[in-house]
């Protein structure tokens, strides 16, 4: 069962995460590289949250609301 | 053919005629009477409040009075010159027959009307807190859904949308048409706030309307719809007052924004920074990961250089510790003793120590640090 996709922001922050953790340089290689791993995976995803959802302009129905 | 005689006539003192005159007109109904304040006279000790009201168009005049203390409950804060709507009946003023009218209730009227309502009504949701500071809710960074309430009219409706689309242009937008002025505007609005707020997604709403006068926006400042924008379960933009007037709904909305663009810019992030923002991160994770990488090689060099010297490094600490044990096991040998003069006596095989095993002519051989000789033995003592 995969995990829900975070949100955009939850990926955006994550992925600031992993770059500072890299940029103190003080994980071990492995580590370092599966980082890195999950910090591309989580650019393509918030990547594709900008570019790939589609914008939408709907109307209210009036059923339901007060007569004007 | 002529007035009655004298004797004749019906004749009435100044005060009966009052007392009849006021009684007829005590039996006429209230009214309500519109005029300017002039003359308004109030003491602390007078049991009354004077006042004349003046018709702004004729001129005419109509003295008028209140008792002190309903005046003051009514609280108006009135000037000469305010507009009122008085609430009476006539009355003579017997001792000077005066007509004058006996004041029941006073309300402003006109557009001072409206204000001072609505400065009270202001005045009593800020003492309840309705726009406090503390209540106001943060706007989410990046909405699934907005919804847009507003008039049909181009400028909000229009406007706003092509902000938050150009801004953001994946952004979901939700519009919500109702009528924005007029004596039912407010409960439209009201039902239309619920729908959307009940509408999937939807987690930040804009209240908005065009342009208008002080009485347009007057629905905006209705108590029931100012409540109900306070208690939005979804946070909410006010888009509605200018820079002149500020009806209630900016004051209890979580943001009030004063254009278009700027309720865009409240609701939706700028999508070019976000792809920036983005592509920086970007660069520095490669740049983190190849540093990882680099550090790492050169670690794995360095240790190879020591794991190449060791053997080396071994062989010379060994070495040295030989060194180090041949010195003590020269310090300790016979010979050093020799150099230092001593001679090593033997007979036979054995070597001697005790001078009582020797009688003379026996044959010694002695030893020194360099060569050896034979000798006999001339005298010994123990």
């Amino acid at each position: 069962m995969t995990a829900p996709q975070p949100s955009f922001e939850e990926a955006q922050a994550e992925l600031e995460r992993i770059v500072e953790r890299l940029e103190r340089g003080d994980a071990p290689l492995d580590e370092a590289i599966s980082l890195w791993q999950r910090g591309e995976e989580l650019y393509r995803l918030c990547l594709a949250k900008l570019d790939g959802a589609q914008g939408r302009i709907d109307e209210l129905s009036r059923e339901g609301l007060p007569p004007e | 053919m002529g007035a009655p005689a004298e004797q004749e006539r019906k004749v009435y003192t100044v005060g009966a005629f009052n007392r009849g005159v006021a009684r007829r007109l005590a039996d006429l109904p209230t009214v309500w009477v519109e005029g300017e304040v002039t003359e308004l006279r109030r003491h602390d000790n007078w049991a009354g409040v004077f006042l004349t009201l003046k018709d702004p168009e004729t001129g005419a005049c109509l003295p008028a009075t209140m008792p002190r203390r309903s005046f003051d409950a009514l609280a108006l804060e009135l000037a000469d010159g305010d507009r009122v709507q008085c609430f009476g009946r006539p009355e003579l003023f017997e001792p000077r027959g005066q007509l004058r009218m006996r004041i029941l209730t006073i309300e402003r009227a006109g557009l001072g009307a409206h204000l001072a309502r609505l400065e009270a009504l202001k005045r009593r949701l800020a003492a309840e807190g309705v726009f406090a500071a503390e209540r106001k809710r943060p706007l989410p960074r990046l909405p699934r859904r907005i919804a847009l309430v507003t008039g049909s009219d181009a400028a909000a409706k229009g406007d706003i949308v092509t902000a938050i689309r150009l801004r953001f242009p994946p952004a979901r937008v939700l519009v919500a048409e109702t009528a924005v002025q007029g004596p039912r505007a407010a409960a439209g609005i009201v039902a239309t706030l619920e729908a959307v707020c009940g509408a999937p997604d939807v987690d930040v709403v804009i209240v908005a309307r065009g342009g208008g006068s002080f009485e347009d926006l007057l629905p905006f400042s209705d108590e029931a719809l100012v409540r109900a924008i306070a208690g939005c379960p979804v946070p909410i933009v006010s888009a509605v007052g200018h820079e002149q007037d500020t009806p209630l709904c900016d004051l209890a909305a979580d943001v009030r924004a004063s254009t278009p663009t700027a309720a865009a810019r409240l609701v939706v992030p700028d999508v070019t920074e976000l792809h920036e923002r983005l592509a920086r991160s970007r660069a520095a994770l490669e740049r983190g990961a190849r540093r990882a990488l680099e550090r790492d090689g050169t670690r794995l060099e360095r240790l190879h250089e020591r794991l190449r010297r060791a053997p080396a490094l071994l062989v010379e600490r060994r070495r040295a510790a030989v060194e180090r044990t041949g010195g003590r096991l020269v310090a300790l040998s016979p010979r050093a003793t020799l150099e230092r003069g001593y001679a090593i006596v033997r007979r036979g095989e054995a070597i001697l120590r005790d001078a009582a095993v020797l009688a003379p002519a026996d044959l010694v051989e002695i030893e020194l640090a360099r060569g050896a000789f034979a000798a006999r033995v001339e005298e010994a003592s123990p």
